[in-house]
C-alpha cells in the first residue's frame, strides 16, 4: 500500500466513522409499533404445559388465550368463554365459547379443541388433577359449546381454568394438544392476541412475537389477564439478556423500551436517569423459603425444625436479598402472600418478636441434637437464595450446629433435592427456594404447604391434619369459611414447620418515560401498552 | 504437503472420538438433572421423573452413548432437551457472530500488538519499551468483564458513538455489523494483544541480534526494512504459533464477552446450556469447538510453511 492509497482509506474510514456518530442517535431509536423487552430469563422452550417456568407462561400469554382470566382481586373472569352454567347438584358445567375465535392458523377455535387442551393441561396441574379423580366425562357438546361431568362438586372450577399459577390451560389446537404432556410440543399455533415468529426465535437470543389480525378480544377493559386484550404493537422482541449491567445500559441509551426485572443494585442508578421510570414489578412479590428435610435427623424432629423457626430473623433475611430499601420486603409470619384476601399470621408467633437463640439452643439440646452435620443446599447462581444461605449457615452456626454448606448451583440443586437418601449419601437437610406470591394467594399453586408425605413437596413433610383442611378448602363455598380454612392451614403448618418462610419481598421493574400503559400485576401484561 | 495434509485431518479422527467419549462420560457423571430444570420449581417429584424418562434419561450409560455416536456420524448432533431444536440449527444460529466476533478480534489484535511488540524490542530498554509493556502487564491482568463494563460506559452511554450491546448480521450491512463488534473486540482482545505484543518483542529482540541483521545495518539498509522485512520474517514463526493458540484463549473470552454485550453467539449457548444441563447442546458445542481447534491448528502449521521456507512437511 503506498501513501496515497493509505490516505484515501483512513479517510474512507473516517468518514465511515463520521457516519456513525452522525447516526449514532438510529442506535437508540425504534418505532412505535415495535417494543423491546428484556424478560427476567431466557425463553428456553415455548410449550406452557411441558415446561411450567414462569418466563414461558409469560410469553404463553401472548400466544395463547384461555378460558378464564384473573383480574386484580384474583377473581376469574370470563376470556374465550361466553357463558357458563352449572347445574342444581353442581356436577355438570356447561360452557360457551364467544363467537368468532380464531387460531393462527385461521381455523376456528372449536370446542373439542378445549377439550383436548383441558386433557393436556389436566394432567400436569394440581388442580386439574384433583379434576381428573372426579370426572366423569369431558365431551364437546357442539362446535362451541362443551360439557363437565363429574362426580362431585368442585366449586372452584373456575379459579382452575383461570389461574396464574403455573401450568395454565391454555388453548392449543386440538392436533397439537392431543401431544404427551411430557413431550414438548413442536408447533406454535396459537389463540391469543399475537403470533409467534417461530422464524425469529434464537433461544437465549430473540424471541419475536407479531400481532394476530384477526383475534378477537373482549369489550370489557382489561384488568390483569381478564377483558379486552387489545396490544398496540405490530411486533413485541423478547431480547434475552443474561447480564443485568447490560439491560441496564441498554435501557438508559434507549435501545429496549421495557426491562422485567432490574436487580436491585442498580434501581437507585436507573433511578437517577430522568429516561427512566420505575415501579413494583409485582404487588404479590416473592415470598423466600428453605425447605426442610422431614425424612432424615435432625430436621426428621419437630423440635430441631422449631429450633431454626424460633430462631431466624426475617429481617437479616430480607436485607440480605433485596438490600437497603425498607419499601421492598416485610416479615410475615404466615405461608400466604400479604394483601391477598386469605393471609393469616394464625399461629405464627414463633417468627414474631425478638430472636431468642437461647431458648432454641436449649430446644435442640432437648431434642437430642449432637452435632450431626446439616446438610445445606445453596444455588451460588441465584442471587436471592445465595443471600439466603449465607444467612442460614450463620444462623445454624450461632446456633452451634454443624454445617455442611453445599456452594453449588440451581441445575444441581434441583437434582439433589429430590433425592430421598440421607444427607451423607447423596440427600440433603435444607435447601432454600421461593415461591411467587401469585402462587401462595390459595393452597391452589401453594405446593409447599402440602404435607402428603411422600407425595409432599421436596422434603416430604407428613401430616394428615393439615391434609385434610387443604382438601376442605376445595370445597368450602364462602369466603369466610376459606378464610377459617386457611388459619387452620397455617397454624398447623407453622406448629409443624411444615417449611420457613424467610420473608416476603418484591421487585422492581423498569420501562422507558416514552412507554405508558403498564401495570404492576404477577406478570407483564402488553395489553394497553403503548409507546410514544 | 498433500500427504501431511490428508495425515493430518485423518488424525484428528481419534481426537475427536476421544473427545466425544469424555465429554460424554463428563456430562454422565456430573451433578445436575435436565427433567428438574423443565420441570420447573412448582413441579412434583412425579413430574420430573416422567419427564427424566420421555427424555431417555433413564436409559444406560452405554446405550446412550453408543445411540449419540452413530447419530453423530451421520452429522445428526441431536435436539436440544430445552427447546425442542436440532442442536445443529441452534449452533447454525450462533456460529456468525462468534466468529465475527474472533475474526475482528484478531484482526484488530495482531494489527495492534504485532507493531507494538516490533517498537518494543527496536526501543528496548527505553520508555517506549516500559509503557507498552506496562500496558501488556495491565492487559493480563484486568479482566475481560471490567474492561467491557467500561468501554461500553463510556463509547456507548456516555459518548453514544457504539450501541451498547447486540449483533447486527454481516448481511445488513459491513458498518452495522462493525459498529456491534467494535467494543466487543477491542475487549476481549485486551488480553490478546498483550499475549501478542511481548511475544513479538521477545521474539524480535532475539531476530534483532542476529548476524544478518547487523550486516543488514552495515550494508546501510532502512530501520523500516530491516524491522518488517528482515527480522520480523524471522520471529514470524513463534508469532503465529501464539496467535493460534489464542485462539482458545478467545473462545474462553467470548463466553464472558458475548454476556456482557448480549451478543447472540456461541459463548453465550455454551453457558446456557451447561446452566440447564442441556447434554446433547453441550456435547454438540464441546465437539464442535475441538474441531474448530484442531482446524486452526493445522492452519498454524500451514502458516509455518509460508513463513519459513525450511520448514518441510
Amino acid at each position: 500500500m503506498d501513501r496515497r492509497m493509505f490516505l484515501k482509506s483512513t479517510a474512507g474510514t473516517g468518514a465511515m466513522a463520521a457516519a456513525g456518530s452522525l447516526s449514532a442517535p438510529a442506535i437508540a431509536q425504534g418505532s412505535s409499533r415495535v417494543l423491546k423487552f428484556v424478560p427476567q430469563s431466557n425463553l428456553a422452550n415455548f410449550d406452557p404445559v411441558w415446561g411450567t417456568q414462569y418466563v414461558v407462561r409469560n410469553a404463553s400469554q401472548l400466544v395463547w388465550d384461555t378460558l378464564y382470566g384473573m383480574d386484580s382481586k384474583l377473581v376469574a373472569k370470563r376470556q374465550m368463554v361466553e357463558g357458563e352454567e352449572v347445574s342444581a347438584d353442581g356436577l355438570t358445567w356447561t360452557f360457551k365459547l364467544r363467537p368468532g375465535l380464531k387460531f393462527h392458523d385461521g381455523a376456528p377455535v372449536l370446542s373439542r379443541d378445549v377439550v383436548a387442551s383441558i386433557n393436556r393441561w389436566s394432567q400436569r396441574d394440581p388442580m386439574g388433577l384433583m379434576l381428573r379423580a372426579i370426572q366423569k366425562e369431558l365431551t364437546a357438546v357442539d362446535d362451541r359449546t362443551f360439557r363437565w361431568v363429574l362426580s362431585r362438586p368442585y366449586p372452584k372450577m373456575l379459579l382452575a381454568l383461570g389461574k396464574v399459577g403455573t401450568p395454565c390451560c391454555f388453548i392449543m389446537p386440538e392436533r397439537i394438544a392431543i401431544t404427551d404432556p411430557f413431550k414438548q410440543v413442536t408447533e406454535y399455533v396459537g389463540s391469543g392476541p399475537m403470533r409467534f415468529v417461530r422464524a425469529d426465535w434464537k433461544p437465549g437470543a430473540l424471541a419475536a412475537f407479531e400481532k394476530f389480525s384477526d383475534y378477537v378480544p373482549r369489550n370489557e377493559p382489561a384488568e390483569w389477564w381478564s377483558g379486552g386484550k387489545v396490544v398496540n404493537f405490530d411486533r413485541i422482541e423478547w431480547v434475552i439478556m443474561p447480564d443485568p449491567a447490560t439491560a441496564s445500559a441498554a435501557l438508559q441509551s434507549g435501545e429496549i423500551d421495557w426491562w422485567e426485572s432490574p436487580v436491585p443494585d442498580l434501581v437507585p442508578l436507573l433511578r437517577r436517569n430522568r429516561n427512566v421510570r420505575l415501579d413494583i414489578a409485582d404487588p404479590l412479590g416473592n415470598i423466600g423459603a428453605f425447605r426442610l428435610n422431614h425424612l432424615h435427623p435432625p430436621f426428621n424432629d419437630v423440635r430441631v425444625r422449631r429450633a431454626v423457626q424460633m430462631a431466624l430473623s426475617q429481617e437479616d433475611y430480607m436485607r440480605a436479598v433485596v438490600g437497603s430499601d425498607d419499601k421492598l420486603w416485610k416479615t410475615i409470619p404466615s405461608f400466604f402472600t400479604p394483601g391477598t384476601a386469605l393471609y393469616t399470621e394464625a399461629g405464627g408467633d414463633n417468627l414474631r418478636g425478638k430472636r431468642d437463640l437461647d431458648k432454641a439452643r436449649a430446644l435442640l439440646k432437648e431434642a437430642g441434637y449432637s452435632g450431626q452435620p446439616v446438610t445445606c443446599l445453596v444455588a451460588q447462581d441465584q442471587p436471592a437464595l445465595k443471600a439466603m444461605g449465607e444467612v442460614t449457615a450463620d444462623l445454624l452456626k450461632r446456633l452451634g450446629m454443624n454445617v455442611d454448606f453445599v456452594a453449588t448451583d440451581w441445575g444441581t440443586v434441583g437434582q439433589r433435592r429430590a433425592s430421598r437418601n440421607p444427607p451423607g449419601q447423596g440427600g440433603w437437610g435444607m435447601f432454600h427456594t421461593w415461591h411467587a406470591g401469585a402462587d401462595c394467594a390459595t393452597p391452589v399453586g401453594n405446593i409447599a404447604i402440602r404435607t402428603a408425605g411422600e407425595k409432599a413437596w421436596f422434603g416430604w413433610p407428613d401430616n394428615p391434619a393439615i391434609e385434610k383442611d387443604i382438601a376442605s378448602w376445595y370445597d368450602a363455598k364462602t369466603l369466610d369459611e376459606e378464610k377459617s380454612i386457611i388459619e387452620r392451614v397455617n397454624r398447623g403448618g407453622m406448629e409443624h414447620v411444615t417449611y420457613i418462610p424467610t420473608g416476603f419481598y418484591l421487585a422492581f421493574q423498569a420501562w422507558r418515560a416514552s412507554v405508558s400503559g403498564i401495570n404492576s400485576g404477577p406478570l407483564p401484561w402488553f395489553w394497553n401498552v403503548k409507546k410514544a | 504437503m498433500l500427504g501431511y495434509l490428508l495425515r493430518r485431518v485423518l488424525s484428528t479422527i481419534p481426537v475427536m472420538a476421544l473427545v466425544a467419549l469424555f465429554v460424554f462420560s463428563l456430562l454422565y457423571v456430573a451433578p445436575g438433572d435436565p427433567a428438574a430444570v423443565i420441570a420447573g420449581e412448582q413441579a412434583s417429584p412425579e413430574d420430573v421423573e416422567k419427564i427424566r424418562m420421555a427424555l431417555g434419561l433413564d436409559r444406560p450409560f452405554v446405550v446412550r452413548f453408543f445411540e449419540w455416536s452413530f447419530a453423530v456420524l451421520s452429522g445428526d448432533l441431536g435436539v436440544s432437551m430445552f427447546t425442542g431444536l436440532p442442536v445443529t440449527e441452534l449452533i447454525g444460529q450462533r456460529i456468525e457472530p462468534t466468529l465475527s466476533l474472533m475474526l475482528v478480534t484478531i484482526t484488530l489484535s495482531a494489527l495492534v500488538a504485532v507493531p507494538l511488540g516490533v517498537i518494543a524490542a527496536w526501543k528496548a530498554g527505553s520508555w517506549w519499551d516500559r509503557m507498552f509493556m506496562a500496558l501488556a502487564v495491565l492487559g493480563f491482568s484486568v479482566p475481560v468483564f471490567v474492561v467491557g463494563y467500561l468501554l461500553a460506559y463510556w463509547f456507548a452511554l456516555e459518548f453514544d458513538w457504539f450501541p451498547v450491546q447486540g449483533y447486527t448480521p454481516i448481511a445488513k450491512g459491513f458498518w452495522p455489523w462493525l459498529q456491534n463488534l467494535i467494543l466487543p473486540s477491542i475487549a476481549l482482545g485486551f488480553v490478546y494483544i498483550a499475549l501478542i505484543a511481548r511475544i513479538t518483542r521477545a521474539t524480535m529482540l532475539e531476530a534483532l541480534s542476529q548476524d544478518y541483521v547487523r550486516t543488514a545495518r552495515a550494508k546501510g539498509v532502512a530501520e523500516g526494512a530491516i524491522l518488517y522485512l528482515h527480522a520480523l520474517k524471522n520471529a514470524a514463526v513463534p508469532i503465529a504459533t501464539v496467535i493460534g493458540i489464542g485462539v482458545a484463549l478467545l473462545i474462553g473470552g467470548a463466553v464472558v464477552t458475548e454476556s456482557v454485550f448480549a451478543i447472540p453467539g456461541l459463548g453465550r449457548l455454551t453457558i446456557d446450556a451447561i446452566v440447564r444441563r442441556d447434554y446433547p447442546m453441550i456435547q454438540g458445542i464441546v465437539l464442535m469447538f475441538s474441531f474448530v481447534y484442531v482446524l486452526v491448528n493445522l492452519a498454524v502449521d500451514l502458516v509455518y510453511v509460508a513463513l519459513d521456507p525450511r520448514i518441510r512437511y
